[in-house]
């Protein structure tokens, strides 16, 4: 059962944001998922317009002693978003104002709800984009990307959010507007901005960010490159960041992912292919020309089949368009989709994915691999139908050995889709409680009583006390 | 709320297709103008749901899906290959047979679009009040004749679909089609008042069974197998979707006579005199049911490359807000879309816009934009130049 909110938490909130406060048993429904599989209930939702309605948004769930949940785009993959102790959603969707460009200090200043390629594409015609290019980023929120510390194919080259974030307005958890950061490169004392970056939203709400602007590159090449069998083109992977280049992408899709993605942009995918490196090289015009040389002496060298590069701008937002959206694409073969984040040692790339394989043969699952190759960050999807009997707990137990299968071969619980509700619980897998102890009391010095986006990311129990008493709702799988 | 007892009829499998990724928010104009997750395609996808397993909605459900314009730039947008038109065509079809969502002035004014007389009757009343100055000019409506001159066959090699709204309001817009038709050295023969009207706008208001009838009726007038050509972006889709509609293999083969008058002119591009130069810069705003539904919006392009330059607009196929009787019954969301198109149009910075939907050509000139149909345009570059 919900608790259902008291009639004066809604009528304190509609006394400051009026009709923008939501209560109706359909509208409330959208609001208790993302991207992931999990689903909950918020209690109701805010759609707050600046940073002084977030304020007394968070100001009034604290009298009510109420938790409060920020949610950008609702794309999240590991349930940062869901809705879990009947909090109240501030939804940022409608603060989605470019407040500021500075294009001599290269800082952009905008609101959290601001869609990630709507703020490259104002940028664009001024020379700039900006950098961290989520594969979902034609939807998810600079908020959403702060709150993950998300990342992107490009970022390989040129690193992930925290790297261009350089400060952030914070509503605390206790109600303050606070500024973290500074636009001084190298700010005195401690980094609070970079806490905050990757904080899933339990240090607070992010209301403005103050982004760091990436000139575009003078000249780029996109290459294409299939082979015949997987492990050559992840041995192309390590020999070419061993022959000493970083290319601004570097991403891999297996067999499946090919045919899938083929199959929604049309774009020459070769699905005859055992796998596929998208290489994207960028910088002057020189050095880039020479990266291609060296790309294609190096992928020569094992065994490329075709080595395709785009022509036009417009093959190569092609070829992209079917890498970022290969993971709605996985709806094709099946209804549901479960994906897993971790990064391995780029050497471990093969011997992970064949692992993958027999995990997922051995559930009786389909496995599809696309993922950022270069920095070894594996995203292993397995596709199911949640109507079939029992495939839930055969997902959760593939989900889980891949996950141990990765750390075992010294990799990381999560690359870039963060924790979440999802990853809770593995968070023993990698980090002692004592580790994560020490983790909680950062946590705490934001946020001591837990209002903010609670029963995330730390297991309950990393703290003493576990102010809302709740655990992952087993019933909160789809 | 009171809660109304519901069966969408909406298939199992169809319903789970969507895996809530979010990619289709920002393709979605109501989403664009409201950020709010019920105006959005992933938003009313879980709404319906929602009611398919609780057998309920209330009144909040009946207002959430008919925001929705049915201009399926959600689908163009989604990876996993969702389809929401038919999906949301359901939902609409259930609320019009199960609850009182379609009241009996709106069942009245669908009608009349089926009846030629009673629709030739009113608007020559409209046009006699557009005369003595009674009608706003913000409506956008065209310069109504009083008096239609008809329009004249000349030979038997296509048909050219004519409809209710255009051929009352805009036949001058067929006349220039059938020039340019023409000038491919085909003659050009008009159906009977059996097609009075395809029945989109019925569909779209959930009166299915008006639609089945009028598409019945619309197949007699076209005999023979002569390709039936349309110069409506929202007429041609339908058309082409009476296989779908009626389920039956005549209106499959019927379905499979039709074109766009773009598309078929594309590929006959030879056959037209060229344009002298300089070619006039045309920006092209392509009609959701052409460039979403029809997929055929770069013929439009083909077409107009022969005698002009084409510019698409920088925003994807976001709808304009016209929505067939969507900007009637909507107007501030339909203003509101509306303006992240003029904006486009604006940035385009083109001295002619084109439309190949008379809904959208009513719907920006309604808001001062200049806008022909791009045969139009063609039409009259060809008789200056001839
Ligand atoms: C198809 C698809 C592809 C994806 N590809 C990538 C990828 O390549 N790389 C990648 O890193 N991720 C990827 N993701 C995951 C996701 O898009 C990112 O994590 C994204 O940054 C989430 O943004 P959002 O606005 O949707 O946030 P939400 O899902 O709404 O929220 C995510 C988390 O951020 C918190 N949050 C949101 N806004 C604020 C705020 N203003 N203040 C404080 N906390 C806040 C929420 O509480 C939650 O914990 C992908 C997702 C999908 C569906
Ligand atoms: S409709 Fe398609 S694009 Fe939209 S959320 Fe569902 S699966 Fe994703
Ligand atoms: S049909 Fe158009 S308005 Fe309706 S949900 Fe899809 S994109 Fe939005």
């Amino acid at each position: 059962m919900q608790i259902s909110p008291d009639g004066n938490l809604l009528d304190d909130l509609r006394s400051v944001l009026g009709d923008r406060v939501r209560d109706g048993d359909f509208e409330l429904g959208l609001y208790g998922k993302d991207g992931s599989v999990l689903e909950g209930r918020p209690s109701l939702v805010c759609l707050p317009v600046n940073t002084d309605e977030v304020r007394q948004i968070v100001k009034i769930c604290r009298e009510h002693d109420r938790p409060f949940l920020a949610r950008g785009s609702g794309t999240g993959l590991a349930g940062g978003a869901v809705p879990v102790g009947d909090p109240v959603i501030i939804a940022t969707a409608k603060m989605n104002q470019i407040l500021e460009v500075d294009l001599e200090n290269r800082i952009a200043w905008v609101e959290p709800g601001v869609l990630n390629l709507d703020l490259t594409k104002e940028l664009t015609p001024q020379g700039f984009h900006f950098a961290p290019d989520p594969s979902s980023q034609q939807v998810c929120s600079i908020g959403g990307n702060v709150a993950n510390n998300s990342g992107g194919p490009h970022c390989l080259a040129y690193g992930v959010t925290s790297a261009h974030v350089a400060a952030i307005e914070v509503v605390l958890p206790d109600g303050s507007v606070t500024l973290l950061g500074d636009l001084a490169a190298e700010p005195p004392g401690y980094d609070l901005r970079g806490l905050f970056v990757g904080s899933e939203g339990t240090m607070g709400v992010a209301t403005k960010v103050a982004v760091r602007l990436t000139p575009n590159p003078p000249a780029v090449r996109t290459l294409l490159l299939d082979f015949p069998d997987v492990r050559d083109g992840a041995a192309t992977v390590s020999a070419i960041i061993a022959a000493g280049l970083i290319p601004a992408a570097l991403e891999m899709m297996d067999k499946r992912a090919i045919e899938i993605v083929e199959a929604f942009v049309n774009a020459g995918y070769p699905t005859e292919a055992d796998a596929v490196l998208l290489v994207e090289l960028d910088g002057l015009p020189g050095g880039v020309e020479h990266g291609v040389e060296v790309v294609r002496s190096v992928a020569e060298r094992h065994q490329v089949g075709n080595i395709r590069v785009a022509a036009d701008n417009e093959e190569r937002e092609l070829l992209w368009k079917g890498r970022k959206n290969a993971f709605g694409a996985v709806a094709r073969i099946k209804p549901d989709y479960y994906l897993h984040d971790t990064v391995v040692p780029r050497g471990k790339l093969v011997e992970v994915l064949e692992k993958v394989y027999k995990i997922a043969d051995a559930y009786d699952l389909i496995a599809v691999n696309v993922f950022h190759a270069g920095d070894g960050n594996l995203h292993p999807i397995l596709a199911y139908d949640s109507d079939e009997k029992g495939v839930l707990e055969r997902v959760h137990a593939a989900g889980r050995a891949i996950v141990t299968a990765s750390i075992e071969a010294g990799g990381v619980l999560s690359g870039e889709h963060g924790i979440g509700l999802e990853k809770r619980d593995y968070m023993g897998m990698l980090f002692s409680a004592h580790d994560m102890a020490t983790q909680d009391l950062v946590r705490e010095a934001f946020d001591p009583e837990g209002f903010a986006n609670p029963l995330k990311v730390l297991p309950s129990g990393s703290r003493c006390s576990d102010s809302f008493g709740q655990h992952v709702p087993d019933g909160a799988w789809v | 709320m009171k809660e109304i007892a519901i069966d969408l009829g909406i298939p199992h499998h169809d319903l789970v297709s969507c895996v809530s990724c979010g990619l289709c928010l920002p393709h979605c104009p109501t989403y664009r103008v409201t950020q709010e997750e019920s105006a959005s395609p992933r938003g009313r996808i879980a709404l319906m749901k929602h009611a398919e397993s609780s057998g309920f909605i209330d009144q909040e459900f009946v207002g959430f899906m008919d925001a929705c314009i049915q201009c399926r730039g959600c689908e163009t947008a989604c990876p996993a290959g969702v389809e929401f038109g038919s999906m949301m065509e359901a939902t609409r079809e259930a609320l019009a047979t199960q609850t009182s969502y379609q009241p009996w002035w709106r069942r009245l004014g669908y009608r009349t679009l089926g009846r030629p007389t009673v629709l030739a009757f009113a608007s020559r009343v409209l046009s006699l009040l557009q005369r003595i100055k009674v009608v706003p000019k913000k409506l956008g409506l065209p310069q109504i004749p009083i008096i239609q001159r008809r329009l004249l066959a000349s030979g038997t090699d296509v048909w050219l679909f004519t409809g209710c709204i255009m051929d009352a309001w805009m036949r001058d817009t067929h006349r220039a089609v059938q020039r340019v038709v023409e000038a491919t050295g085909a003659g050009v023969q008009f159906p009977n008042k059996a097609a009075a009207c395809c029945g989109a706008l019925h569909v779209h208001a959930g009166l299915g069974d008006e639609a089945r009838i009028l598409a019945e009726k619309t197949m007699t007038a076209f005999p023979g197998s002569a390709p039936i050509l349309v110069d409506s972006a929202g007429c041609g889709a339908q058309l082409k979707d009476y296989g779908h509609l009626l389920g039956t293999e005549l209106a499959e083969k019927f379905s499979r006579r039709v074109f766009d008058v773009h598309e078929w002119l594309a590929e006959r591009l030879d056959k037209l005199p060229k344009s002298q130069e300089p070619r006039g810069r045309v920006a092209v705003q392509d009609p959701c049911h052409l460039r979403h539904v029809q997929k055929s919006h770069q013929a439009v392009y083909q077409v107009l490359a022969h005698f002009t330059e084409p510019l698409g607009l920088d925003d994807e196929g976001l709808c304009c807000g016209a929505g067939g009787a969507y900007s009637a019954f909507h107007q501030e969301t339909a203003s509101q879309v509306r303006d992240r198109k003029i904006e486009s149009i604006k940035r385009a910075g083109a001295p002619e816009v084109a439309s190949a939907n008379p809904g959208c050509l009513l719907h920006l000139r309604s808001a001062g934009v200049e806008v022909r149909h791009p045969l139009e345009i063609i039409d009259s570059i060809m008789t200056k130049d001839g």
